[in-house]
């Protein structure tokens, strides 16, 4: 249930945050992370293996309707959002890590994602759009293009840009809470728990499940801090959008109720994983000797 | 051929002038005019901000809007020439106007570390009188605390942000007030900078005020600069640089590390803070000279804060000290990518270890040539000749110094022998403001006493051996144990303390504290939260031993020097 302007300004929101990220970036970005394809794999690992097994398994074993289950399926798949990184700020992890892993899995996601739907879908029976998601994966590409042209063009409207599309990230958990949850009450007090146990847990598993395989990996504590949240946070502003763009009208309360309500909980999640990061946090940071301001 | 007192001469490139007798400049004021005049519409100040975030000014701009403040301080605020202008705040397009300005209002600029504590910042007002002072305003608050008891008549208030463009300006602005709440409320009447310059600008518009009338009488003897520094006794002096040596200086800097560098063209990323000796005559005057830009940097910690600075402007030139140095070779993005377009580096402040020039040279291809100089001598006595570096030296002096040892007595020795080194030339100051007992302590007729023993090779190379005074000195910053000391002695659990430098990896030395306490409870981590409440950051012991007695000479008098020796007795052991 979204109306014609709704659609339009989620349409605008998302852009600008995709612009946002893309005004985060340089070309040398990718360069450095395909020189470097170790800390990729990491991300691409965490992201599109950890996480879509992840919501597979709730989507099997929680027996939600299908809509459910698709709306689970997307926001599994979802590339990193751009509010990790806010978090990853105040956990005292790696922000260039957090930033990089973002920014390439937003763009492996244009292969990967409906790969992966796909495979996931058809072990599930479901009916996924499969070229609209393509479409839209593809469209959002090129504010993110345009991010990284107007940074290189002019580094202060690039800032701006990027700070816009940091501030709308927050803002938009806001627009869900006060736009979809009251005009979708009736909906959210008739689903079923099974529903919030998918939403929440995808976000607290993923992080769980983040941590400990970079722990393994034998990262640095900061570093493995940054992956955790890098994995349990999605960008739950692109997969309503695509619910939004690829669904049909009948269909979209259902398969939004995951991605909305994800939205909604991870806030919370992660700020209390941020408390549980910061009291860990006693590696030494990096540190200049204060004589130097 | 070389003269047989300055054998170094031999290493100056045929283009470097040898003799300095006179300024090319009478003051800074007309130098600053002249420069805006050449280039123009170029860019010269560039504030960078760690998310990319910009402002610039040009030659044409920076002295209009100096002309603007010397109006304001003059007209307005009713200062007089040779009357102190405290100025503190970090790097930000606020400084060289505000600096500038001031020397064109023939007035006195105070550098003040942003950083200070209000007790520290009450010393140095206490002492340096100023009439007026301009202040960060993430550091207001500690106004009324700093000046009770001698209030200061004009207080202008600036922000990191001034004079970026409206959007980001706004942006900072909003993040710093609500986000990190790192702007203070500033609870003494003040004026805005903006506001100042209008103000000062209505007079030079409506009464067609003259800014160059200010300076007219101002030369080259007279002081432009009041440059605190600890002095071995801890207590706070202000070395008077004037004009004449800020000039001299940079000319004879100039002279010798300009031999690659073109007017005009160079990008120069000033990472070190201006209100340093080092940063304000190299970077801020000496490249400003040059017609460069210079990139100001408000904060370079942590280190990423400068990666947007190196990614957005082709730096061909950089100062730094061996902390910046060091740490930059252990920033991932920065091996990663170095710059490209740098020609050479330059660094002062402490020892640069050869380890980091050597991992410097291997990054980037380019050298870190290093100098040396204190604040009294406006900074630099010495510097490597660009491509002629020789490692574990500070160089050769700067044309127009002479450098020679002194032994105990006074007496200069010949060259080869170990003393502590002095040095003559135009960049000596003046003298310390209002203690003529401590300038004559530190002057043999026309020679300063730097207080650091060395030893000149016969071609003139200068090596330093070992530090005279008890200074310690935490990345290019000089903190006197007295003042630690007397810190530490006033908390109520401790007996005795004492404090000496130490080596230390990251920032060549560090300050430790020996401390004999009647309260068994009392932990190095309390101890330290105290003395953050009172000392700068780098002043805080960073490491703290605990003692049942500390070792004393006949009189009673703590041996700092059998402390030291102990502590390097360990490390060889170790």
């Amino acid at each position: 249930m979204v109306d014609e302007f709704t659609q339009t300004l989620l349409g605008v929101m998302v852009a600008i945050i995709m612009l946002g990220m893309g005004a985060s970036l340089t070309p040398r970005d990718f360069y450095l992370a395909l020189r470097r394809p170790y800390g990729l794999a990491i991300g691409v690992v965490s992201q599109y293996g950890i996480m879509p097994l992840l919501g597979f398994l709730l989507a099997m074993f929680l027996a939600v309707p299908e809509t459910i289950a698709i709306g689970i399926l997307i926001m599994a798949c979802m590339p990193g959002g751009t509010t990790s990184n806010i978090f990853t700020y105040f956990s005292k992890g790696n922000l260039a890590l957090s930033v990089l892993m973002t920014v390439t899995s937003t763009v492996f996601g244009v292969i990967l994602i409906p790969l992966i739907l796909l495979v996931y879908a058809a072990a599930l029976d479901l009916e996924i759009p499969r070229e609209d998601i393509i479409a839209v994966l593809i469209v959002l590409l090129v504010p993110v293009a345009i991010g990284m042209t107007l940074r290189k063009l002019n580094p202060n409207v690039g800032a701006v840009m990027e700070f816009l599309g940091s501030i709308l990230g927050a803002f938009f958990i806001v627009f869900i809470a006060v736009t979809w949850v009251p005009q979708n009450w009736q909906f959210l007090l008739s689903t079923s728990g099974s529903t919030y146990v998918a939403a929440i847990g995808l976000g607290v598993v993923g992080i769980t499940i983040g941590y400990f395989f970079a722990t393994t990996l034998k990262l640095h504590p900061r570093n493995a801090r940054t992956v955790a949240l890098e994995t349990g946070i999605q960008n739950g502003p692109l997969a309503i959008a695509i619910v939004v763009f690829t669904f049909p009208a009948e269909q979209q309360q259902a398969i939004m109720a995951v991605p909305a309500l994800y939205s909604l909980f991870i806030v919370m999640t992660s700020t209390l994983v941020t408390f549980v990061f910061r009291r860990a946090n006693t590696a030494a940071e990096q540190k200049m000797p204060d004589g130097l301001l | 051929m070389a003269h047989p007192d300055r054998p170094w001469t031999a290493y100056y490139g045929p283009e470097v002038r040898a003799q300095f007798d006179a300024p090319s400049y009478r003051n800074l004021p007309e130098l600053i005019r002249s420069v805006a005049e050449t280039y123009k519409g170029g860019k010269a100040f560039t504030c960078c901000l760690p998310n990319g975030m910009n402002g610039t000014l040009t030659f044409t701009q920076v002295d209009e809007m100096s002309d603007a403040f010397a109006a304001y301080l003059r007209e307005v605020a009713g200062l007089n020439a040779g009357d102190r202008v405290a100025v503190q705040m970090p790097n930000c397009l606020s400084f060289p106007v505000v600096a500038f300005g001031v020397f064109k209002a023939g007035c006195t600029l105070v550098n003040v570390n942003p950083l200070y504590t209000a007790d520290e910042m009450a010393k140095q007002f206490e002492d340096a009188e100023p009439h007026a002072l301009v202040i960060i305003d993430m550091f207001a608050d500690k106004i009324p605390a700093a000046t009770k008891g001698h209030p200061i008549p004009n207080v202008i208030v600036t922000r990191v942000a001034e004079f970026l463009p409206a959007m980001p300006r706004g942006i900072v602005g909003l993040v710093q007030k609500y986000w990190d709440k790192s702007v203070k409320s500033v609870e003494v009447p003040h004026i805005r900078l903006p506001a100042a310059l209008d103000a000062g600008r209505s007079h030079i518009g409506k009464d067609h005020v003259e800014v160059d009338a200010y300076h007219q009488n101002i030369g080259a003897d007279d002081v432009a600069v009041l440059q605190y520094t600890g002095g071995t006794t801890g207590v706070a002096k202000g070395a008077m640089l004037t004009h004449g040596n800020l000039i001299m200086n940079m000319e004879q800097a100039m002279g010798m590390l300009a031999t690659n560098l073109n007017k005009g063209e160079e990008v120069v990323l000033t990472a070190l803070p201006l209100y340093h000796i080092f940063a304000f005559t190299v970077n801020m005057l000496s490249f400003y000279w040059m017609g460069a830009r210079n990139i100001l940097i408000p904060n370079p910690r942590p280190l990423s804060n400068v990666k947007r600075a190196f990614e957005n402007y082709k730096i061909t030139w950089m100062s730094g000290v061996n902390t910046l140095f060091n740490g930059l070779c252990n920033e991932q993005w920065f091996l990663d990518s170095p710059p490209k377009h740098m020609k050479f580096a330059g660094a002062g402040g402490m020892a640069l270890q050869s380890s980091v020039a050597a991992r410097w040279r291997e990054i980037t291809g380019t050298e870190v040539i290093q100098g040396y100089g204190l604040t009294e001598t406006s900074p630099a006595l010495t510097f490597e000749p660009p491509g002629k570096t020789r490692e574990g030296t500070i160089g050769i002096p700067l044309p127009g110094t002479d450098v020679a040892c002194f032994d105990e007595e006074g007496k200069r020795l010949p060259i080869g022998e170990t003393g502590e080194i002095g040095a003559r030339g135009p960049q000596i100051m003046k003298g310390y403001w209002k203690k003529p007992d401590a300038t004559a302590e530190v002057m043999i007729d026309d020679w300063f006493l730097t207080g650091d023993i060395g030893v000149m090779e016969p071609d003139g190379y200068v090596r330093i051996v070992d530090r005279k005074k008890d200074m310690v000195v935490v990345s290019g910053f000089n903190v006197y144990p007295n003042e630690i000391e007397d810190v530490l002695a006033a908390h109520p659990a401790v007996v005795e303390a004492a404090v000496i430098g130490v080596p230390d990896g990251a920032t060549g030395e560090a300050v430790k504290a020996f401390i004999v306490t009647a309260d068994t409870g009392l932990t190095a981590e309390a101890l330290r939260a105290y003395c953050k409440e009172h000392l700068t950051s780098y002043k805080v012991p960073k490491r703290v031993e605990f003692r049942d007695e500390l070792p004393k000479s006949n009189v009673g008098k703590i041996l700092r020097k059998d402390l030291r020796a102990e502590e390097l007795a360990q490390i060889a052991a170790e």
